[in-house]
């Protein structure tokens, strides 16, 4: 261990530790206690670890580590974090560590004819974008193998039904052509342009969100009319055939095999325009809109079941983290905040991350991590936050101006798009 | 014996005060015979400090006491103690010789006080002033000659002292007028000769400055420093670094001299650049002009892409009431929409002209925008509404052939309606420049402001039935902007000097606010239409109680040049100045439904972001209609958004 201390630093008090994993066998270093420098920060304490690790195999690759102490990510050197969460330095300090989280690949990005305004990674396979310009896309890898067609104006929002026994994916886009279209393609097939198979239409103003209900039976979307609509994704005419025959006449030629619908129901209770829906369970959408309030619904009644108010208005929304139950969102602030609904008593948030420097448009949480989410702005950022510490685990700066969305794709790696047209991968993003 | 001075005192005291304080009380006195004497004269033999018999030095002498000495002299041998002499005699002695003698106990003698010393004992004893030469009573002198007068007198400065006088300002008047009229008249300053002074120096100055010029000397040339030094010290050596910095520079901007170290001075090589400057110097005799220097000073921001962005001073903004929308015009001559969620460009007119007032129409189903450039004014269709309500909105700016011609007898010689040829809308064409254009509530109704249209300078247009009317009021002054009511049918009309307020339905002059400022610039109206603010072109914010009087219920100085507009916001209570010198004021502007009880007026904030150009600052802001957000549009061709 004297070896790789500097000779300046021995004069500096020591701590006690044990370095302890969750990780599997070949990040597992040896769990005796050894004494190091307090004054070590997150660096030090990685290459502390990794030389453990390269003790155990000769041809190990350093690579950054994360530090957990107490469930706290530490984000300061190893003195000054003991001494502001008053941890005694005489016993042996556990510290875990796990991989740092921060992407260690940035894809060459893909470049659309407008600004990119809507991405989606609920699919491994692929990555989904909505543009300006009115198309979707289907990306694998650099190539975009799916164009969706039809939209009038700019996608808003884009996101996959996952239905239960259908063989081709079904994706739902919301546009600023006041329509919400259903498309169905399959995508191992090398075809390249799509027609939705279903317009809804029924909204007044253009759609800002659109979100699928888990089973894949029904889409709610959120729109500058200030309601929230519920749709059915069946392909059968068996509802709604009496609007889409009146319809199909005038179009007969163009499509025959395009359905309308319209909605089901209207969640009514937001006086703005709705910027942001989830639909997180079965029975529970969760609304975000421009009039500082986060609602949840009860699908059943229709009735609004909790009201947030935020005191800004809000632009993206997402549901997850411990039990799936906290809410983050964020707005026209550089503050991302996140709620605990289940806390009674109180409508404040829980946590509020501010490293932004201007408006949120997009946060996610991870599907698997209840920490990790990630927050995009028109700062030209994309953060990835933890909740167990106040800084970014990590900044991705791939964008030049705007970041209009971002998603998380394959649970490594996060994809964004913005008003630089391009559509950013950032991968190797290991979480857990 | 012959001088005994204060110095033999001091040492007899000198002597005494070695004991220690205590031991000086005990001192015995006795006066005694003549027969110690000579240790007298010992101790004034000499100037120096003569050493005591004694060697005991602090020693209490009550150690002493039992023995036979008294202690011991210099070379240690015991000083015998004397013998005493019996009571009757020393009394004897005391008696007829008082203070002849004193004993010293420390050195067991008695010691003779000399006569001078009795004497001032003696008069000591008496109470009287040691030396008889001083006279304790004086004569008195009086030094201070009684019968003369005194020249300073206490009495407090008579009031003529601080009032002008009188006399002297009736001296000055009748100098002045006289002056004024010419009675008195001043002897016209002597011409001198003017000579030439043949032997004065060459460039006197009074010569040169009379012709307009004057003798600039040229710079003192540096005199040579440190660097100079064939063997300056290290820190005037360039590193390596700074050398290649020089070579990136510009030949004109690299210092002359770069200073070397030689070791001798014998190794200083010639001046390389000799016969280059030579040259030079030959090519200026023969009057070569020198070539000024050509750099390519091309801005790297210059050559990127044009965004779409307006590229002069955006003079005017209008948010949509749905709040999605930001409508704005410049002076470049093209009208922008912009997505306020996003800020991007949605849509672009190019009018042609630049762009002096653009508005949206108040109805949000009613996608329409009013805009005024020069003396045109468009009312267009902005197609961002579904198929239905564009479909209703080229209905209602559809104009007829016969419409025109009912209008034509009227009004053609002030306007007349006209079907755009380029954009889809309506172009109603006006005999001035139309500087504003306001909605009704309704939508149907708008009016405009021609400030030089003289009896037609306000008109009022109804879209539905293509019609225009104008206000069968007389102005008194140029209009400057006029705004509908909220709710009821009233039109109030800014001129310069005064607001007048307009009822419609009856066609009478109900009101005139007099705000008192030099020259009113914008009017806004609060939504409850009970209050007005007046921004005017001293800085000033005027706010308008309607059921008070006719005189601002309150003053606001706050900016320090011209107001460019005010706004209210709609449902916020908020309203904005903006201004010539680049800022905005935020104030929180309280209306209370209770009658009794005064609007609330606070400052809140200072927006400063926009840069000045060409004395312009913030020419337009206005609120967004729903969230506590203003834009301000700047003479630097920027929109910004400031939230809360």
């Amino acid at each position: 261990m004297e070896a790789m201390v500097p000779e300046e630093e021995v004069e500096t008090r020591r701590v006690q530790v044990r370095f302890t994993t969750k990780l599997k066998a070949p990040l597992k270093a040896p769990t005796t206690s050894i004494a190091i420098p307090s004054n070590l920060t997150r660096l030090g304490l990685s290459s502390v670890v990794n030389n453990l690790l390269k003790a155990g195999k000769s041809d190990w690759e350093p690579q950054p580590f994360d530090f957990l102490i107490d469930g706290e990510l530490v984000r300061m050197s190893l003195e000054q974090f003991l001494l502001a969460k008053g941890i005694s330095a005489e016993r042996v300090l556990e510290i875990e560590y796990i991989k740092a989280v921060a992407p260690r690949k940035h894809e060459e990005p893909s470049l659309h004819d407008d600004w990119v305004s809507a991405v989606s990674g609920s699919n491994p396979g692929f990555v989904l974008t909505g543009c300006y310009d009115g198309f979707g896309r289907v990306w694998k890898g650099r190539s975009c193998t799916h164009i969706l067609e039809g939209h009038g104006d700019a996608i808003t929002s884009i996101s996959t039904i996952n239905k239960k026994g259908a063989e081709s994916t079904h994706v739902a886009t919301a546009s600023k052509d006041r329509t919400v279209r259903l498309w169905k393609f399959d995508a191992e097939e090398p075809m390249n342009k799509v027609r939705a198979f279903k317009i809804l239409r029924g909204h007044s103003s253009s759609v800002q969100s659109v979100a699928p209900q888990p089973s894949g039976e029904m889409v709610c979307s959120g729109s500058w009319d200030s309601t929230i609509n519920l749709w059915r994704t069946n392909e059968s005419d068996t509802d709604g055939d009496l609007v889409s025959v009146k319809k199909r006449k005038v179009n007969s030629q163009a499509e025959e095999s395009q359905l309308e619908g319209e909605a089901v129901s209207s969640l009514v209770g937001h006086t703005q325009c709705v910027s942001s829906v989830v639909w997180p369970e079965e029975r529970t959408i969760y609304s975000a809109s421009w009039d500082h309030s986060i609602k949840s619904w009860d699908v059943e009644t229709g009735r609004d079941v909790l009201s947030l108010f935020c005191g800004k208005a809000l632009n993206g929304l997402d549901v997850g983290g411990d039990s799936s139950a906290l809410i983050a969102a964020g707005g026209s602030d550089p503050v991302l905040r996140i709620w605990d609904p289940r806390k009674s008593g109180s409508s404040a948030p829980v946590f509020q991350f501010a490293s932004h420097s201007s408006w949120i448009t997009a946060c996610k949480w991870h599907d698997s991590s209840r920490q990790h989410l990630l927050s995009s702005s028109y700062d030209g950022k994309v953060m990835l936050w933890d909740l167990r510490t106040a800084w970014p685990l990590s900044v991705i700066e791939s964008h030049k101006d705007k970041v209009l969305c971002a998603d998380w794709w394959r649970g490594d790696s996060v994809v964004s798009g913005g008003a630089d047209s391009n559509l950013c991968i950032s991968s190797e993003v290991s979480i857990l | 014996m012959g001088f005994f001075n204060h110095q033999n005192l001091m040492k007899i005291h000198y002597q005494k005060k070695r004991n220690s304080d205590k031991k000086k009380n005990k001192v015995s006195m006795k006066s005694v015979g003549d027969d110690i004497i000579p240790a007298v004269e010992e101790s004034d033999s000499s100037e120096d400090e003569v050493a005591p018999r004694n060697t005991i030095g602090n020693a209490p002498l009550n150690f002493y006491t039992d023995e036979e000495h008294i202690g011991y002299d210099i070379s240690g041998k015991k000083i015998k103690k004397q013998a005493r002499k019996d009571m009757l005699e020393a009394f004897l002695a005391r008696s007829d010789y008082p203070w002849n003698t004193i004993y010293d106990e420390y050195n067991d003698e008695e010691v003779e006080i000399p006569k001078e010393w009795r004497k001032l004992i003696r008069r000591y004893l008496k109470g009287k002033t040691p030396h008889a030469d001083v006279d304790p009573y004086p004569e008195y002198v009086d030094w201070v000659k009684h019968d003369a007068k005194h020249p300073l007198s206490n009495a407090p400065d008579p009031k003529r002292r601080f009032i002008p006088s009188k006399s002297e300002h009736k001296e000055v008047l009748r100098l002045v007028t006289g002056i004024r009229k010419g009675h008195i008249k001043f002897e016209p300053p002597k011409e001198e000769k003017r000579v030439y002074d043949l032997w004065g120096e060459d460039s006197s100055s009074t010569d040169k400055a009379r012709h307009g010029l004057r003798y600039i000397p040229p710079p003192k040339m540096k005199l040579p420093g440190h660097e100079e030094s064939y063997n300056p010290s290290l820190e005037y050596i360039p590193t390596q670094e700074e050398i290649d910095s020089y070579e990136l520079m510009y030949e004109e901007d690299r210092p002359k001299f770069i200073p070397r170290r030689y070791d001798s001075l014998r190794k200083v090589p010639a001046y390389d650049k000799y016969l280059l400057e030579s040259f030079d110097r030959c090519l200026d005799l023969v009057l070569r002009p020198r070539v000024g220097k050509k750099r390519i000073n091309i801005d790297p921001e210059s050559l990127k892409p044009k965004l779409p962005s307006h590229n002069d001073a955006v003079t005017t903004i209008s948010v949509h009431v749905s709040g999605q929308w930001l409508a704005s015009g410049s002076k470049d001559g093209t009208v922008r929409i912009w997505e306020v969620e996003t800020g991007r460009c949605i849509k672009m007119w190019d009018v042609g002209e630049a762009v002096s007032c653009v508005a949206w129409n108040p109805v949000p189903e009613c996608l329409i925008l009013a805009i005024s450039a020069g003396q045109d004014v468009l009312v267009l269709n902005t197609g961002l509404g579904s198929a239905e309500e564009q479909q209703r909105v080229s209905e209602l700016l559809n104009i007829g052939a016969p419409s025109e011609t009912d209008n034509a007898d009227k009004s053609t010689s002030i306007m007349s309606w006209l079907q755009h040829d380029k954009h889809e809308g309506i172009w109603l064409k006006h005999i001035k420049t139309v500087t504003s254009v306001v909605w009704h509530r309704k939508g149907d109704y708008f009016s405009i402001v021609m400030p030089n249209g003289d009896s037609r300078a306000v008109l009022v247009h109804q879209l539905s039935k293509k019609f225009t009317q104008r206000i069968p009021f007389k102005l008194h002054g140029h209009p400057v902007s006029s705004v509908f009511h909220p709710s009821r049918r009233i039109l109030f009309i800014a001129t310069k000097k005064c607001v007048r307020v307009y009822d419609l339905s009856k066609g009478k002059l109900i009101k005139k606010l007099e705000p008192g400022v030099r020259e009113i610039s914008s009017i806004a109206i609060h939504p409850a239409g009970d209050n007005i603010i007046v921004g005017s072109r001293e800085g000033k914010v005027c706010w308008f109680d309607m059921d008070l009087s006719s005189q601002p219920f309150k003053k606001l100085r706050c900016h320090p040049k011209d107001i460019t507009n005010v706004a209210f916001h709609r449902s916020y209570p908020l309203f904005a100045a903006s201004s010539e010198d680049g800022t905005a004021y935020v104030l929180h502007g309280m209306v209370y439904s209770d009658l009794n009880k005064n609007p609330l007026i606070v400052p809140l904030e200072i927006l400063r972001g926009h840069t000045t150009t060409d004395g312009r600052g913030v020419i337009d802001c206005t609120f967004h209609p729903r969230q506590p957000w203003l834009f301000t549009a700047g003479s630097d061709s920027v929109i910004k958004l400031y939230c809360h």
